[in-house]
């Protein structure tokens, strides 16, 4: 469960163009093994493009993607399980059929297991795939992925269309892969889902990753300080030289300063200015990400 | 053990430091005594809904600071010889990194150190009672 059993995925300088759009920009990131890795990113961010990259089913322009080392090869598949976005189920197919299907299919294929997960997201397996609804189609291709123990797992927004209480369950599902040794990969513009599951994470915004690293240690090094003044903020020439400082926010009385590891030096500066009052703020995962994206995101109240 | 220990995610503090606050608090009241078992790994990220590294990490730390003892295949306990004093001594630290900050806000507001000095007298009062000589001679 550490970083020295090297890395499950890598992807390294991925860049995907459609027309004159660039969806991905020179992506690089790199998956432990056991571990769980939250692509976050508003819709349009690039994410489903870079999962298509990864597993062949879209040429990228540029850049490469290892499996423990070695490139995409047929037989990854048989380690790796991907839910697509729009679940790929056959609609005359009933959900039995399916498990059957996915039995013969996978060596690993977990018949007992199958069933327990068609239970727990409580859906009748005798009926067509056609009649169930989305979030049970959903559903039921997330039970086909996990039925087959992989050592893979790349879902794409595994919870869209779920009710609180499933998503609840996908979260533990993928808590239980990891701890079993499985490395996951998932996407999602939830932040509360990345927040609680993944260890790792990587902020797309217009194909780019503005921020990256362990949900814990972006949670421990970014801080706002925040100080207020008797008159108008003063202007603090050469704070925004500071290189911990990400950016300064000046509005009326009240400063404030994003920073990025140390912040004593910071907080030392703006005291020499006599504020009338200086605090450091934490900062959760969503004023992280609306700080990296910019305060235009559109995920504000969309959290789980 | 899960009873006692829960989680805030959307906290702005790292999951796995408020899980090692939590269980150095516990072993700091007895809650948790010497030798008693830790849920595993598996079982505490799933019982809380989190990553499992964040719970090893959060061992790795109880572990390298002495309240914990880990052995492969068996788990993790709560350390026999001296986890409660280390427990105590950093919980002692936590509060007074707290009480730092607060009279470091109360200066910023223009407090003087009488004002800040009475308003300590009333909140020590409040919760230790009435009943050291330096409490009765500031009232």
């Amino acid at each position: 469960m550490n970083e020295s059993r090297g890395a499950a995925i890598a992807v390294r300088d991925l860049s995907k163009r459609y027309g004159s759009t660039l969806a991905v920009s020179d992506l690089s990131f790199d998956i432990p093994k056991g571990s769980i890795f939250g692509l976050l990113g508003t819709n349009g961010a690039g994410k489903t493009t870079t999962f298509k990259c990864m597993l062949g089913l879209a040429r990228p322009n540029a850049g490469s993607v290892a499996f423990d080392g070695i490139p995409l090869r047929p037989q990854t598949f048989e380690e790796l399980s991907y839910v697509p976005e729009r679940s790929a189920l056959y609609g005359w197919m009933t959900g039995k059929q399916h498990l059957e299907h996915a039995r013969r299919s996978f060596r690993r294929f977990d018949a007992a297991r199958a069933n327990e997960l068609a239970s727990l997201f409580a859906f009748d397996l005798n009926k067509k795939a056609s009649k169930l609804s989305k979030g049970q189609q959903s559903a039921l291709a997330l039970v086909l992925a996990f039925s087959t123990r992989p050592a893979l797992l790349v879902l794409d927004e595994p919870s869209a269309g779920l009710d609180p209480l499933h998503q609840r369950h996908v979260l533990d599902l993928m808590i239980d892969a990891a701890a079993g040794g499985a490395t996951v990969l998932f996407s999602s513009h939830q932040i509360g889902q990345v927040e609680r599951a993944a260890d790792r994470v990587s902020i797309l915004h217009q194909g780019k990753a503005v921020m990256s690293g362990e949900v814990d240690q972006l949670k421990a090094s970014e801080k706002i300080v925040e100080a207020t003044f008797e008159a108008g903020a003063p202007a603090l020439n050469g704070i925004d030289a500071d290189p911990n400082v990400r950016r300064v926010m000046r509005n009326g009385r009240l400063l404030r300063a994003y920073v990025r590891g140390d912040c004593d030096a910071v907080v030392r500066r703006i005291t020499q200015a006599a504020p009338s009052s200086i605090r450091v703020i934490d900062q959760n995962l969503e004023d992280i990400f609306v700080a990296a994206v910019g305060a235009s995101a559109s995920l504000r109240g969309e959290r789980e | 053990m899960p009873a006692i220990l829960t989680v805030d995610p959307r906290s702005g503090v790292p999951i796995y430091l408020q899980i090692v606050e939590q269980v150095k608090r516990s072993v700091a009241l007895g809650v948790l005594e010497p030798g008693e078992q830790l849920p595993t790994v598996k079982q505490l990220s799933a019982d809380l809904t989190i990553n499992p590294n964040t719970v090893a990490r959060a061992y790795r730390e109880l572990e390298r600071d002495g309240i914990i003892d880990t052995s492969p295949g068996r788990g993790s306990f709560v350390a026999g010889n001296g986890s409660m004093s280390a427990a105590r001594k950093n919980l002692a630290d936590v509060a007074a990194a707290a009480l730092h900050e607060a009279v470091r806000e109360a200066k910023s507001m223009g407090l003087d150190r009488v004002a800040i000095d009475k308003i300590f007298s009333s909140v020590l009062d409040r919760w230790y009672g009435d009943g050291g000589p330096a409490s009765r001679r500031s009232s």
